[in-house]
């Protein structure tokens, strides 16, 4: 399998793994400082509204970040992860406008739950907000399958004893 | 079927060779200045709805839905620069790390901005951290739960509302977390709006 900008592939796998450590909070290191005060939520203040009754909880302390946005981070490191395995299996024959579009699909869709649920038409949960920003997440990361790892095989055709992506 | 990312990958240094691409500061500070007076705007308002609202002890207030859409404006900078970049010069592909970059620096530049601006209105409002700390005690107040533990919520909130809002704090945490937001949302912006990624 052939790799390409290796480097800013895994630069952005530690950044975003490391964001979504900070926004699991302090209570998965068990930290005993108020909630409030503790560097993950200083940290992520401006981002999130960090209400506690929308965020899931873990060690008796809510998460630096509420559920959707914990769904949109660790939805974009599991799709940013599972690229070398879209790789491998070529699963990128899928065109870019199609992963554009389910990119701005699940946008929309994120938008209309929390205008929606603001509105009272409907009221969603801990659990639904996490599935919708997951996928919103997701679909970011497989924007860009084929890009970073590709198998190529020797072409068969016109380049006949090259190494290209379709054997042609 | 051969599609535009295999393309990309079977051919990545195919503009190897051609004169240096244009700079991209303008498309940077264009949507720094632009997200970054937005990102102000946005937070002002959500402040003075704190103050000007009244206790009701819950957790999340209708001042509080302004902040969801006051970050996820912050954190699409990257994509507005690499949107502008690709605009202005149709004719230059924006690899990856390009789009990476901008996005990048965007981050930096919002946080920058958002920071002299809170940093101004200190003047115009002197009192507006006071206020905002007054308010939120009263709807702590109101909540319903024990002393001791309101008590304590109620010095942590003024705590880090204070240090909040100190420059050092805004700079700090800003300046990295708005920096890697934008930076993915810059290569987001790279795959769909530039000619050409990889």
């Amino acid at each position: 399998m052939q790799t390409h900008h290796l480097t800013l592939y895994l630069l952005v796998l530690v950044l975003i793994v490391g964001m979504v450590i900070i926004a699991l909070g302090g209570g998965l290191f068990g930290q005993q400082q108020f909630w409030l005060l503790q560097w993950q939520h200083q940290a992520l203040a401006h981002l999130c509204h960090q209400a506690a009754d929308r965020s899931f909880w873990i060690g008796g302390q809510p998460m630096a970040v509420c559920s959707r946005c914990l769904g949109v981070y660790s939805g974009f490191a599991f799709g940013w992860m599972l690229l070398p395995l879209a790789g491998f299996w070529k699963a990128y024959f899928y065109r870019s406008w199609l992963l554009k579009k389910i990119l701005f699909a699940t946008a929309v869709i994120n938008l209309i739950d929390i205008i929606g649920n603001f509105a009272a038409f409907w009221e969603n949960t801990l659990t639904s907000r996490l599935v919708l920003g997951g996928l919103l997440g997701i679909a970011a990361a497989v924007l860009f399958s084929g890009v970073f790892f590709n198998r190529k095989k020797e072409s068969t055709g016109d380049h006949y004893g090259k190494l290209t992506t379709t054997g042609i | 079927m051969e599609n535009s990312q295999q393309r990309e990958f079977d051919n990545p240094q195919r503009d190897a060779g051609h004169q240096p691409d244009p700079s991209y500061w303008m498309s940077v500070t264009t949507a720094g200045l632009i997200f970054g007076i937005i990102a102000f705007v946005l937070s002002l308002i959500t402040s003075y709805a704190v103050i000007n609202s009244e206790p009701t002890g819950s957790l999340f207030s209708p001042s509080q839905f302004i902040g969801i859409f006051a970050c996820l404006v912050g954190a699409f900078g990257g994509m507005l620069a690499t949107w502008h970049y690709a605009r202005e010069y149709e004719d230059i592909p924006i690899k990856l790390g390009k789009g990476a970059l901008i996005g990048f620096l965007t981050g930096v530049c919002i946080t920058i901005v958002s920071v002299v601006l809170s940093q101004v209105w200190q003047f115009v409002d002197p009192d507006m951290t006071q206020k905002m700390i007054d308010s939120t005690i009263a709807n702590l107040e109101a909540m319903d739960m024990p002393d001791a533990q309101k008590q304590q919520m109620i010095d942590a909130t003024v705590e880090g509302l204070r240090s909040n809002d100190s420059i050092g704090m805004q700079l700090l945490w800003g300046l990295p977390i708005n920096g890697i937001l934008n930076l993915i949302t810059g290569m987001i912006g790279a795959k769909i709006f530039g000619k050409q990624e990889g």
